[in-house]
């Protein structure tokens, strides 16, 4: 296989710069280990920042948020949704921190309003009555898997491709030159080589491990964070607490849902990662301070993301590191011994800045291709497709895919996923080289992401996909186990009151009658 | 404004599944002037297959083709469990008494051969029970089956005969599918719609008709668990005769039809025997001594004052509703009971849901002495006519040991039989 470049890593700002080069004209192969927003593009609150958040610890990360969000609630308005922000101070913040905080804003340009703290509680009423302080600025709240989604999409219209469960087995190296990198694919097994003449690591967390198969070394520390879905949407405004960036101070409206979070937690491992029980009730009580709310509200599922940091020294909170990205063009690498004239690494960043993060590393590869096209990203909408309609929570049916055409009406009833809507995802990624199994399906949709998390909606697609003829041999139970211990990571630290009958019921289906875990 | 009643009885049973059902069966059989509080519809998640020990010990996964092995290394590693406090014997009479009051309401289970059957399930799957339903049964035939022939119906979600065919095909000469489209346009079945509809002879000459072509060339035939809702095995036999064809029913996920069978036999049954049903009521207060009990049960039509000598507690586990998980500790819903339970809520669950040992939360319940009355910390009994039955005992992860039916029926029998001969029979 050959292409004028090879993007490693299925993220943001991988689908970004896929979209980025194609644009500009470029050829590009997008090669992804496992699936679409595997890392920590979706693993994170889907948070378009204003900018507030940093205005402390790192003005310039402060400025660049601020710059990106309105590029793209321009440009991608239908992954956003233009809610607003609220930085609410309670009874016992930090009174210097909030009187600071609007100087602060304004240092590094961005808009913040007083809000009289009546107003507040007449605008969010789910706020404690302990408010001090609250001030309105221009968060947001976006879809990372639809964005990846429609940036990869839109990359592949123009002629670019791309490889999910494809993974980097190694790099063929000459005279300062990538020759080709060796790929298999995960399912298959089958391995094949990758022929470019630019290789970009945008591999987030994963970026050392991709570059240290080049013989370059990248000092990285990873940083987990856990985030907590409720059933229902407990604000209509992201929620941000107006302290110093600690955890559990964000709550961000997604769609019918609010997203709790975070924390941070220095870790070694990458894969399997998955909230502790001990965080969750870490974020739950720090979030009741802000939204006292929370302390009944129902959660649905858990999940978490490592952040990326690119290290440089001892650091002893991970929220001072710098949340900027780090772009390096191995060519200019200080030791002769790693400089690779057409290897390219971009890592840390975070989903804000995904475009710019993009567009850097594009004008180095258009650098090294002596390619003059100017980035068109910042001033061409993102298209809409049909594709990443349905990773839209809460989405319903529109009239192409109405309820009277569609084959089995609602695979997932709790999510209102409709078999047409199904369909659509099958095709694509089958168009896409990939395998239509219930993980595939699941990273396009909502299907499993509601509140029966996978229980019904599971059975029902796998009968869906034997009777399309998408799986004929046996591998169904092991996708069907697979996709259900998946979902389990995401509630097993959320099981009490009603989510833990619902757990229940799931344990009651798939092992009382089904006896999966005999098999 | 609601109904106000005031009720005096022998025995009131909290909880309208299984145990419940089972106990007021018992209960009513023994004369007991029996009242039910409950939600009945409970049973729809019922598979209506009767466990009573399928798998032991969890590590590695032993199934059980007898069930006295697992049984008496289960007594013994697990003392606290319900089985432990009863012979095999015990727990075969209740199931007999269980078997017999429901095959008096036309509802027939298959006698048991004293050995575990390997039922197939929708997913393609096999489940170790003891006790299946006669229109289940032939299931035991699949061994010596050389063609087979899995039929399933257009817009009925989540059965698929092509999935269970993959699944079982290498160990047949041939395993077919069939797919019956009942109309030309987009439509959706649901499961009690299909049973219902097999309650109509003509809808069984229109499937029979279907069938027919390729009958000559099977010796068993696989359908979704949907024929009929009544005389299920009426139907299904009347089917049979129709086509020529040995046939069971599949299993599937609820809401089940077996488990909506179940129901219904029993609520027919216990109407006979005059048991007092308060469909959907819950408890809202309760108070007790040494006499007896006096509880306030609510439903949406009605408020009832409850005289009762004697209780059983047959309210479930989480899914019931008998016990609560809050963030931090699970708690007995009704009469505040000590719970069994693993220390804090990092223990409750592994990480991988299908972990081979089970998940610690489900030895979770309420200890008793050995006829299933609740005791507190002291081992000394919370009250001499107080009873838990079913789900809600502790040390029983019945989905794992696939136990779930042969726990309930030796709870409540054992329970209802101890009332009676301690309160009854001793003459006052």
């Amino acid at each position: 296989m050959e292409a004028e470049v090879l993007i490693i890593g299925g993220g943001v700002t991988g689908t970004g710069i896929a979209r980025d080069l194609s644009l500009r004209g470029l050829n590009v192969v997008l090669v992804e280990k496992k699936d679409l927003n595997a890392g920590a593009s979706g693993g994170n609150h889907g948070l378009l920042h204003s900018g507030a958040r940093y205005v402390h610890s790192d003005p310039e990360a402060a400025r660049e948020c601020q710059k990106e969000q309105k590029i793209l609630k321009k440009n991608a308005s239908h992954c956003i949704e233009e809610t607003k922000g609220f930085f609410v101070g309670v009874k016992g913040d930090d009174w210097n921190y909030i009187q600071d905080f609007s100087q602060m804003c304004k240092k590094s340009g961005i808009e913040s309003k007083a809000i009289d703290l009546k107003d507040a509680m007449e605008m969010e009423p789910s706020l404690s009555k302990d408010l001090v302080a609250a001030y309105e600025v221009n968060d947001a709240s976006i879809n990372p898997f639809k964005l990846s989604i429609e940036n990869i999409n839109d990359a592949v219209s123009s002629g670019s491709s791309y490889l999910t469960h494809t993974k980097i087995e190694s790099f063929k190296i000459e005279n300062r030159q990538i020759v080709y990198a060796v790929v298999r694919n995960t399912i298959s097994g089958e391995s094949i080589k990758i022929r470019a003449k630019t290789y970009v690591n945008a591999g987030g967390a994963w970026a050392k491990n991709i570059a240290a198969m080049a013989g370059i070394p990248i000092n990285m520390v990873f940083s987990k964070g856990s985030l907590l879905v409720t059933n229902k949407r407990i604000t209509q405004r992201v929620i941000n607490r107006l302290r110093l960036p600690t955890d559990g101070d964000i709550l961000v409206p997604g769609g019918v849902v609010s997203i709790l979070g975070t924390t941070s937690e220095r870790s070694k491992n990458l894969d399997n990662i998955h909230p502790t029980i001990n965080e969750v009730d870490h974020i739950i009580e720090q979030g009741i301070q802000m939204i006292p709310a929370l302390k009944e509200s129902r959660f649905i599922r858990a999940y978490a993301g490592v952040r990326p940091l690119v290290s440089l020294g001892n650091d002893k909170d991970d929220r001072n590191l710098s949340r900027g990205f780090t772009l390096i063009d191995h060519a200019e690498s200080e030791h002769e011994n790693e400089q690779i004239d057409n290897f390219i690494t971009i890592t840390g960043g975070k989903l804000s800045t995904y475009r710019l993060m993009a567009e850097k590393t594009s004008d180095i590869v258009c650098q090294k291709h002596h390619l003059t096209a100017e980035c068109k990203t910042k001033t061409t909408p993102l298209p809409s497709t049909i594709d990443g309609e349905w990773s839209e929570p809460g989405v319903f049916v529109n009239d192409s895919l109405s309820l009277e055409s569609s084959d089995e009406s609602y695979l997932c009833e709790c999510e209102m996923v409709p078999a047409k809507a199904i369909d659509t995802i099958i095709n694509s990624i089958k168009k896409n080289g990939g395998h239509p199994d219930l993980e595939a399906i699941a990273v396009r949709t909502r299907v499993g992401k509601g509140p029966c998390q996978g229980t019904f909606c599971s059975v029902r697609l796998l009968s869906y996909l034997y009777n399309k003829g998408n799986i004929t041999d046996t591998d169904g139970l092991n996708d069907l186990k697979g996709f259900l211990n998946e979902r389990w990571k995401g509630e097993h630290s959320l099981l009490w009151d009603q989510t833990l009958v619902q757990s229940s019921l799931k344990e009651m289906i798939h092992c009382g009658l089904f006896s999966l875990e005999l098999t | 404004m609601k109904d106000k009643q005031h009720i005096n009885c022998d025995i009131l049973i909290i909880g309208a599944g299984f145990a419940g059902m089972a106990a007021a069966a018992r209960a009513s059989q023994l004369g007991l002037k029996t009242i039910m509080a409950g939600n009945s519809s409970q049973l729809y998640f019922a598979s209506g297959l009767f466990d009573l020990l399928g798998v032991y010990p969890l590590v590695p996964g032993t199934i059980l083709k007898t069930v006295e092995t697992g049984l008496s290394l289960l007594k013994e590693q697990i003392p606290g469990h319900p089985y432990a406090k009863a012979g095999i014997e015990e727990i075969l009479q209740s199931f007999d008494f269980i078997t017999h009051f429901l095959q008096t309401a036309g509802l027939s289970y298959a006698p048991s051969n004293g050995k575990n059957t390997s039922v197939l399930t929708s997913a393609g799957t096999f489940k170790p029970s003891f006790l299946v339903p006669e229109t289940i049964k032939k299931c035991t035939l699949l061994k010596q089956s050389k063609n087979l022939l899995i039929m399933d119906f257009k817009g009925l979600k989540g059965f698929n005969a092509k999935q269970m065919a993959a699944m079982i095909k290498n160990r047949h000469d041939t395993v077919d599918t069939l797919r019956i489209e009942l109309f030309q346009h987009s439509y959706v079945l649901s499961p009690m719609h299909l049973a219902a509809m097999f309650e109509n002879l003509s809808f069984l000459e229109k499937i029979a008709k279907q069938i027919l072509p390729v009958a000559d060339k099977i010796d068993l035939m696989g359908i979704p668990a949907v024929c009929g809702i009544d005389n299920s095995f009426e139907i299904l036999s009347k089917l049979e005769k129709l086509t020529g064809v040995k046939m069971f029913e599949i299993p599937m996920m609820p809401p089940s039809i077996p488990g909506l069978r179940l129901k219904n036999a029993f609520e027919k049954q216990l109407a006979k025997n005059k048991v007092q049903f308060l469909s959907q009521a819950k408890i809202k207060s309760r108070e007790f001594n040494n006499d007896g009990f006096i509880l306030n049960a609510v439903n949406q039509s009605m408020e009832a004052k409850i005289k009762a000598r004697g209780v059983i507690l047959a309210s479930g586990r989480f899914q019931g509703g008998g016990l609560h998980a809050q963030r931090d500790q699970i708690v007995e819903t009704i009469f505040n009971l000590p719970v069994y339970q693993p220390e804090k809520r990092n223990l409750w669950h592994h990480i991988n849901f299908f972990e081979k040992q089970g998940h610690m939360i489900n030895s979770a319940g309420i200890e008793t002495d050995n006829v299933f009355r609740p005791v507190d910390k002291n081992n000394s009994i919370i009250h001499k006519n107080l009873y838990a039955a079913g789900a809600i005992l502790a040390h029983n992860d019945w989905t794992r040991l696939k136990s779930g039916s042969g726990v309930s029926a030796l709870s409540a029998y054992t329970a209802v039989n101890n009332f009676h001969t301690t309160n009854i029979k001793t003459g006052d």
